[in-house]
């Protein structure tokens, strides 16, 4: 029983993680209709600029974790502005420029600091015990600050006149400048949160799993299979699928083996999708 | 208000509109009829500049805006409800009304959604319902009130009273009287034109991109020209 407790403990963990990088992925495409192959990058590159401020420069983890957070956000808001905006409605396009821009952040990474990976590890240690129950600290910090950036996700999107426009762009971008948001600011921010997301969680997550160039490839797979099977462009059904793969992921690897709770995870996803091809949260609504 | 001169619109090769003058004065409602595709919703677009392709020059409050993004013409003081509704299904009626009030504070937007509620209280009655669940008559409304929410001092209204129900038509009607109370100008186009014609002041026929007849209502609803359309 306890061993079931602190797995679920570490679902929750990988599904707080998860749900970040989904939910950068699913406004990208939600609101530019971008399906974003850079995403894994922006992971991998906060990773690396956390690394080289904490464990090079010597600042503390705090601060390398905000540049990491404000260096991914700076380059997704440049990205957008200089290459993106400028192919936006070509959807092939789009695909080969970011995916084109994964690897030259891959590869630049690659160059910079080598293919070895880093001695990059967290700075706190040690695990919270009860009884037989276990769940070390380092998770339970990235848990609180993972939960804290979704919570404000969730305030902006839901509860603020920017994530009231962002929405609106989501649902129909014409008619939405028509009314005076002002798209070619709030295009590029969108972006910028979404790769601020993507690196902020690189800079919490890499410390405790892995920190090597290539780690951004399974984090664009599995962010894809969330905000699929959470609906695409929901952000809600993004946040609640993140946790069931985080969940199913963490008890699948524990009771059935690591290929075993991949392939479990991955049937699982296309059993729903069979029940419920719009995905957890996609909406079908009536138009008159 | 409005001053358009020389507007020509093309797609590819095909002329929508094609060098056209209007004007639209100061708390007046201008109504253009004609058939589909004799270019009415292409002006609109253009006035809103939703069209890359438009040449010629137009005016708003002395200010040629030819050059401005849609954006920054709405936020002059243009509203825009488009043809086909359009409302943000997935999205509340209230945000979707408040969602034309975008640049304004939260303060402002409450004002102004208490005063819409005042003219069309079905919105406080619906405000948490998807509006991609409401009736066509319901969602042009909500359309309108998310136009009026920027508090425009001028407004294009894209056949309003396209695939609508009598009841539904007189309803909107009653609403675009209350925004001429409102000292609001409107440039309407409508195919309906003769219960479009009950609440304009000056109309213009108009058949593949040019304007084939103006003048007042009555001198339109005379107009053997405009029988067709009635």
């Amino acid at each position: 029983m306890e061993g079931f407790i602190a797995t679920g403990l570490i679902g929750i963990s990988l599904g707080s993680q998860y749900t970040l990088l989904a939910l950068g992925f699913t406004l990208i495409f939600g609101i530019l209709g971008v399906v974003n192959f850079a995403h894994g990058g922006f992971y991998v590159m906060g990773g690396y600029v956390a690394y080289y401020c904490s464990a090079v420069l010597g600042l503390p983890y705090v601060v390398a974790l905000l540049i990491a957070l404000a260096a991914t956000f700076v380059l997704g808001w440049l990205f957008e502005v200089l290459i993106l905006e400028r192919v936006i409605d070509d959807h092939q396009a789009t695909l080969m420029v970011t995916m084109g821009f994964y690897l030259v952040l891959a590869t630049g990474i690659l160059v910079i600091f080598g293919a070895e990976s880093p001695e990059f590890s967290f700075p706190i240690s040690g695990v919270w015990r009860v009884g037989d129950v276990y769940f070390p600290y380092a998770n339970m910090v990235v848990l609180g600050a993972c939960l804290a950036a979704i919570v404000f996700v969730f305030w902006l999107v839901y509860r603020t006149n920017v994530g009231r426009s962002l929405r609106a762009m989501a649902e129909d971008r014409t008619v939405a400048s028509a009314l005076g948001m002002p798209t070619k600011i709030l295009f590029p921010f969108a972006f910028a949160l979404a790769t601020g997301l993507a690196g902020l969680t690189g800079a919490l997550v890499t410390p405790i799993l892995a920190l090597a160039p290539h780690v951004g490839d399974p984090v664009l797979a599995f962010s894809f299979l969330t905000v699929i099977l959470g609906g695409l462009g929901s952000v809600t059904g993004a946040t609640i699928a993140a946790f069931i793969v985080g969940l199913i992921e963490a008890y699948a690897a524990v009771y059935l083996g690591g290929s075993k709770g991949a392939l479990t995870l991955f049937v699982l996803v296309l059993v729903i999708l069979v029940i419920r091809p719009q995905g957890l949260m996609g909406k079908e609504v009536r138009r008159a | 208000m409005l001053s358009i001169r020389d507007l020509h619109v093309a797609y590819g090769g095909t002329r929508a509109v094609d060098g056209l003058d209007l004007d639209v004065a100061a708390g007046q409602t201008v109504l253009l009829i004609g058939a589909n595709g004799a270019g009415k919703s292409s002006l609109i677009n253009a006035v809103i500049g939703l069209v890359s392709s438009a040449r010629g020059q137009i005016t708003f409050e002395g200010r040629n805006i030819s050059g401005l993004s849609s954006d920054a013409r709405a936020r002059l003081g243009i509203g825009y409800s488009p043809e086909g509704r359009r409302v943000f299904p997935s999205m509340s009626v209230k945000d979707n009304v408040l969602s034309g009030a975008a640049t304004k504070s939260q303060r402002e937007q409450s004002e102004r959604w208490d005063q819409l509620v005042a003219s069309f209280p079905f919105l406080a009655e619906r405000q948490a319902q998807p509006a991609g669940q409401l009736s066509g008559g319901q969602q042009q409304l909500v359309a309108i009130a998310r136009a009026m929410s920027g508090t425009p001092r001028l407004l294009l209204l894209d056949e309003p009273f396209l695939g609508l129900a009598p009841v539904w038509i007189q309803q909107i009607s009653t609403a675009v009287r209350q925004m001429q109370e409102q000292g609001i100008a409107i440039l309407m186009t409508e195919q309906m034109a003769r219960p479009a014609l009950k609440i304009a002041h000056y109309g213009h026929v108009m058949r593949s991109g040019q304007i084939r007849r103006s003048g007042t209502t009555d001198e339109i609803k005379g107009a053997a020209l405009a029988e067709e359309y009635l």
